[in-house]
């Protein structure tokens, strides 16, 4: 996993992320990740961002996407999948 | 056991945002959780920890029922906060300096010098002590591996317990005293 079983970088941060966020890393990553948060605000506030995100896109239903925004995120899904 | 923990400035958890009673004339009230190392459990710090965890406010922690010790924190069922470690407050600038003095030492004595190493000290600072005593104990890793890391971080938990007159823990794995 990191550069060291004591500490990670920043890289390995944003690669660990969204198992941190999912809550299926194991104890003794999510202590060195922790660790790394505590000590790098950059990081700290990557992350709080996306857990701000996951928590906001959760509680968003289908019904709520008003038709013309749904048009528009489909439009770009499709040519980002044909980029 | 007696342990310590570091809160934010509105006196919540660092990683979970829980509001902690506050100890007024005497300790604040008991918290309960389920014991699950980095997930649930009243996590602390042992003084070899506390350079790890380094935050804004500093609280002496009375620790109860199950309690786990792994190498970095201790875990319990139980735990309750018994006073705020007021000294830590004015502690704090002088710790992030000394590891900055400790980090510039480091880097400037190694042969060849770490000047890469060195120049991110200073800017560092205002990130706070527990940036600056992670930079000091990476440029001892850098100059003389894993075991160079683990003693930089002995030496700054020495320090503080020392300056905040910290109830010494057993060093991680070695048990509580009789």
């Amino acid at each position: 996993m990191a550069e060291s079983a004591d500490h990670i970088t920043c890289m390995e941060v944003v690669e660990l992320v969204n198992d941190y966020l999912e809550r299926t890393l194991p104890p003794d990553e999510v202590t060195v990740f922790e660790q790394h948060l505590n000590f790098c605000d950059g990081c700290d506030l990557y992350v709080e961002q996306l857990k701000r995100t996951v928590e906001t896109v959760g509680e968003i239903r289908e019904d709520d996407v008003p038709a013309e925004a749904k048009e528009r995120l489909l439009s770009a899904f499709r040519d980002w999948k044909r980029s | 056991m007696i342990a310590y923990k570091f809160l934010r400035d509105d006196a919540t958890g660092v990683f979970t945002g829980f509001a902690w009673p506050l100890p007024g004339d005497g300790p604040g009230a008991w918290v309960e959780a389920r014991v699950e190392q980095c997930r649930s459990g009243i996590h602390a710090c042992r003084t070899a920890d506390l350079p790890l965890w380094a935050g804004r406010r500093l609280y002496e922690i009375e620790l109860d029922g199950d309690i786990v010790e792994a190498p970095t924190k201790v875990v319990a069922s139980r735990g309750r906060l018994v006073r705020r470690l007021d000294g830590w407050d004015g502690l704090r600038g002088e710790y992030t300096r000394m590891c900055a003095d400790r980090a510039h030492d480091l880097a400037l004595g190694a042969s060849p010098p770490l000047a890469q190493w060195d120049a991110v000290v200073e800017p560092s600072i205002p990130e706070g002590p527990a940036l600056l005593g992670f930079v000091a104990a990476r440029i001892a890793e850098e100059i003389s591996g894993l075991d160079a890391y683990h003693a930089e971080r002995r030496r700054q938990a020495d320090w503080l317990a020392e300056r905040l007159d910290l109830h010494q823990n057993p060093p991680p794995g070695q048990g509580a005293p009789a």
